[in-house]
């Protein structure tokens, strides 16, 4: 950690030392973050603090991002990473950015559908702002420009995996499997190699009538499935022993989204057809416990006012079409989003805000209520809770990590 | 609806009135001058810094500052502006096409640098005050002179200037404002001051012209000032670096420059 340490600080003395010959932009912010469970101890969920920079420059031909970021936890543990470092090279009808980036695609808020190039970071479920959820790439961008049309096109030379919580996490996730596994990960890894790279195309249509977007992609499931390898006495037939091998898929996926107004709402929607997902599978002829099936995921949503609130609403479906009744697995999933946002006192200073994700399938859901309050320009508090219930689901499964938080962010 | 947001471009067109042309000899009515005021000469496009100071009851003060740029393509005018301060709301963008058509809704698009996204929104939010200030989205935007009825009440003098006083009721009910109290300078077409009345016919606050300069032909007004009487609250609204008919290209108003920024 300390030579990652003394890398940043000789990252930023030599950015630093450029910006200040030549019109660097410096930005960022300081934040405290602190959540305790809802529990009998009321434990702390999380005492962070974090420093999050932003170092761009631009001109009419070139630019660059340079975004390191530090989290620093009350057990003196530092993470220190760099979200984005990239170069742009802007043209008159086209631009490409080549570096490690975060990409994001469609219509959705919150959910991911044909949002699938950067991967997640759920470290902390899905509690963290999004923008600290998605992480970067390494790719290559190119963005073609036709009027109001854009041709997109991304490469993705070497793979990265969703983030998921550590195993001593409140957020970490036992795997649906009998009995203790031990796990071997020599599959979990894609080779970076030409042959394993990924690559998307997306073309986008921007107009008054409605803006909507066609996508492709020739990818890897961020999310691995579990096999498994089962060791069964031959007389018994009891399972001795299991295997738990991570691994990662091939994906190929086609979607699209689009938006448009219909009187005062804003009417969104997104679709993805899923060739090649993989799910776990209770299936005793199936040897490795995971079978092949195709996937859709689409939503749609609206956004509205009433009374000066403003609300945002979407309906999320995923079907697994060729079902059997093996597969761990629902066969349909609905979920639901609920977003009400309203300012108030003279200047907008002060926010109320509730999203909900409510689980329409397993009865589960989140509630994140919070209150944020603008102490001066740049300056922020805020107080929120986060609110599970149910008892399965994606939601119901923290039923126990009700928390309260509070923030204060300065933003420079 | 192309006409909304006008304002901007000339700062509170609507609200603090201007108008070239000659002053026609006849006598005018109060329908007269508010549409000469909306058919003024204005500038194919403009570029410049708006910075708002919101100033609270205790006289403390906010300041938000935009960078805007603004051109009449004909039918459609599209208008772009980029957020600068506060550091907390930087790099948002916001774009608005406005027609001609009285028919047709503006359309309007946001670009929140956190989601990394250009999101459509709906601008049926015309009582919205802007980024908190004292302006609501309707006094930043053209209003056509035949959505109101007008009568000329009075002539008075102000600051030396003779000015008709013209009182502007809705023909819409359910207008945010019960009416509207213009002072417009006579000869010169542009207005010195404007009251607003709320929907049960309250005093609610008058806007006030600061300063206006003649560039390139054009009366820019440069400063003004909303204050609330309800809220014990103002907004002081002034552009710097204004830039006229430099010929902006047409690529400025797309997504592509919402999500890159200045």
């Amino acid at each position: 950690m300390k030579r990652r340490v003394l890398f940043f600080a000789l990252v930023l003395y030599l950015i630093l030392s450029f910006g200040f010959a030549d019109g660097l932009n410096i930005t960022g912010y300081v934040r405290n973050y602190d959540g305790v469970l809802l529990n009998d101890n009321m434990d702390f969920s999380i005492v962070q603090n974090t420093l999050d920079l932003n170092f761009t420059m631009q001109t009419s031909k070139v630019g660059f991002k340079v975004n390191p970021y530090i989290y620093q936890y009350s057990d003196k543990t530092i993470v220190f990473d760099i979200r984005e470092a990239f170069l742009d090279f802007f043209f008159n009808s086209f631009d490409i950015r080549i570096g490690k980036q975060q990409i994001i695609w469609g219509k959705a808020d919150g959910v991911f559908i044909t949002d699938i190039i950067s991967p997640k970071d759920l470290s902390e479920f899905l509690l963290r702002d999004f923008e600290e959820i998605r992480m970067g790439v390494t790719a290559v961008k190119l963005d073609y420009y036709i009027g109001d049309n854009t041709f997109e096109l991304v490469w993705v030379p070497v793979f990265s995996a969703t983030k998921f919580p550590a195993q001593n996490s409140i957020w970490a996730i036992t795997p649906a499997l009998p009995i203790q596994p031990i796990f071997d990960f020599s599959r979990k890894d894609i080779k970076p190699s030409i042959k394993n790279s990924e690559i998307f195309a997306k073309y986008s249509v921007f107009s008054s009538v409605m803006d909507f977007e066609l996508m492709g992609g020739y990818t890897w499931d961020a999310d691995p499935v579990i096999h498994t390898l089962k060791q069964i006495d031959p007389l018994t037939h009891q399972l001795l022993s299991l295997t738990a091998i991570p691994e990662h898929h091939r994906l190929t996926v086609a979607g699209g989204s689009f938006s448009t107004t219909i009187g005062p709402v804003v009417i969104r929607g997104e679709g993805a057809y899923y060739w090649g997902k993989h799910f776990q599978s209770n299936n005793p002829a199936i040897r490795d416990g995971v079978i092949e099936k195709d996937y859709v995921n689409y939503l749609l949503g609206a956004d509205f006012s009433i009374s000066g609130i403003k609300f945002s609403t979407q309906f999320i479906q995923q079907i697994i079409p060729d079902y059997n009744n093996f597969i761990v697995n629902n066969k349909t999933n609905n979920l639901m989003t609920v977003l009400a946002r309203k300012n108030f006192l003279e200047g907008d200073i002060l926010h109320l805000e509730l999203f909900s994700y409510i689980g329409l399938t397993d009865g589960d859901g989140l509630i994140r209520p919070k209150i944020s309050y603008d102490i001066t320009d740049g300056v922020n508090i805020m107080l929120g809770a986060n609110i599970f219930f149910g008892d399965k689901g994606m939601f119901g499964r923290f039923n126990k990590n009700d928390m309260v938080y509070m923030k204060i962010k300065y933003s420079f | 609806m192309k006409k909304r947001f006008k304002v901007l471009s000339v700062l509170i067109s609507l609200t603090i009135l201007f108008a070239g042309g000659l002053f026609a000899q006849k006598k005018l009515t109060g329908l007269d001058i508010m549409k000469k005021v909306y058919n003024r000469k204005s500038p194919k496009d403009m570029e410049a810094t708006l910075t708002m100071t919101l100033i609270n009851s205790n006289g403390s003060k906010r300041v938000r500052t935009i960078k805007q740029f603004i051109k009449d393509f004909g039918k459609v005018e599209k208008k772009i502006m980029f957020f600068i301060a506060p550091a907390d709301v930087r790099n948002t963008s916001f774009m608005n096409w406005s027609y001609d058509d009285p028919k047709k809704d503006d359309d309007q698009w946001i670009y929140l640098p956190a989601l990394k996204k250009v999101k459509r929104i709906s601008s049926d939010s015309k009582g919205d005050y802007f980024m908190g200030s004292d302006f609501t989205y309707d006094d930043l935007g053209d209003r056509n002179p035949e959505e109101d009825n007008h009568k000329i009440i009075k002539t008075e003098k102000i600051d030396g200037l003779n000015c008709y006083v013209v009182e502007s009721t809705p023909k819409d009910e359910d207008y945010m404002y019960s009416k509207t109290i213009t002072w417009v300078v006579k000869d010169r077409w542009y207005g010195l001051k404007k009251k607003f009345y709320d929907e049960d016919g309250e005093y609610l606050k008058t806007l006030t012209l600061k300063k206006a300069d003649n560039i390139k032909g054009y009366w820019i007004i440069v400063k003004v000032e909303m204050k609330n009487k309800q809220k014990n609250h103002s907004t002081i609204m002034h552009l710097t670096n204004i830039k006229i008919d430099t010929g902006i290209p047409a690529r400025k108003f797309t997504e592509r420059m919402m999500k890159r920024g200045l």
